[in-house]
């Protein structure tokens, strides 16, 4: 983890936190080190604790979402296999008809 | 749809291996794509020319690919074309999947390197990926140290979420998307951009400001009904 100064100043502060990010264990909020700082600095801990929602939102979104490539998409592949037979390499596999 | 020549696809794939070295598997990957059940066999058996099983393997991953693509490019059109790039792809390079990374991460990453080669082909090429990454003045995310800041009202909201990402400006949402979603590391997301791990760590700290700036604006323009006081 890095080191972190005994004080900063909060430009001091919003510069370290990308590698505070990139660099912790755990959530930056509960981080020992900064309790002090961010107790003094009320707009640092808001922004940490903003960046760790949105954080916390995004790995969400790793999950399928609603959005699907439309049928077309499907046959596009399956014309293009149909005309280009596959590669020594990759011994695929004949086009089925429909997906699964 | 863009021609797109085999020569490139490789050279797509060259900076992050499509088969993750043995040793060194990226666990934080492996965790968040866990074998989907009957997919192990669909792959050997798509690899051995059942044509059912790999369209059993599009069915399994159309979703996440297509709505990766569509988080990177920001365009229905363009990630539906990627969408179909990266399966013939597959189709083509599935021989070469060994089971030493996660079916999905393997995916991923090919679709991903496909995307960016597609973003240098409209004419990042000419320029470092460093410096185009970086978007204008005006969309950079505003300073507000200084003043007093109002916090996001609580947890974010995916929906709302979704929607700031596919606002910001395409260097920011290239990296959010690969870091915070996707998982990716910083090294990682260094050498798919050819930037910096500093410049992508840097880039990640300005695409969480400017989401920050553009959920709050939406909190601020919501109707009274939807605030989370008014549900409370």
């Amino acid at each position: 983890m890095t080191q972190i100064p005994e004080k900063m100043t909060l430009a001091e502060f919003e510069q370290r936190l990308p590698e505070f990010f990139a660099t912790g264990t755990g959530s930056i909020s509960d981080d020992p080190r900064l309790q002090a700082f961010l107790s003094e600095n009320p707009d640092a801990a808001a922004l940490v604790r903003d960046f760790e929602s949105i954080v916390e939102a995004a790995k969400g979104l790793f999950e399928v979402g609603d959005a699907e490539p439309s049928d077309a998409v499907w046959q596009n592949i399956q014309n293009e296999l149909k005309s280009a037979p596959p590669e020594d390499e990759g011994s695929g596999p004949a086009p089925a008809t429909t997906p699964a | 749809m863009q021609e797109t020549t085999n020569a490139d696809l490789e050279t797509a794939a060259a900076p992050i291996p499509a088969v993750a070295p043995p040793a060194k598997p990226n666990s934080g990957l492996f965790k968040r794509n866990p074998p989907i059940a009957g997919e192990a066999d669909a792959i050997e058996r798509a690899k051995n020319g059942d044509p059912d099983a790999f369209s059993k393997l599009y069915a399994l991953h159309k979703r996440r690919v297509y709505t990766l693509c569509l988080r990177m490019l920001g365009n229905v059109s363009e990630a539906e074309d990627m969408t179909q790039e990266a399966f013939l792809h597959l189709f083509r390079k599935l021989g070469s999947f060994r089971g030493e990374s996660a079916f999905s991460t393997w995916l991923h990453r090919l679709t991903v390197n496909l995307v960016l080669m597609h973003l240098r082909k409209k004419g990042l090429n000419l320029v470092s990926l460093e410096e185009t990454i970086n978007p204008s003045e005006e969309d950079a995310p505003k300073r507000d140290f200084g003043s007093r800041d109002p916090m996001l009202a609580g947890s974010v909201d995916r929906v709302a979420l979704e929607r700031a990402v596919a606002t910001l400006p395409p260097g920011y949402r290239m990296v959010f998307v690969l870091h915070d979603v996707e998982g990716f590391e910083h090294n990682e997301i260094a050498a798919m951009l050819e930037c910096s791990t500093g410049n992508s760590k840097s880039q990640l700290h300005k695409a969480r400001l400017k989401l920050r700036e553009l959920l709050r604006q939406t909190e601020q323009t919501a109707p009274p009904a939807q605030t989370k006081e008014a549900v409370q």
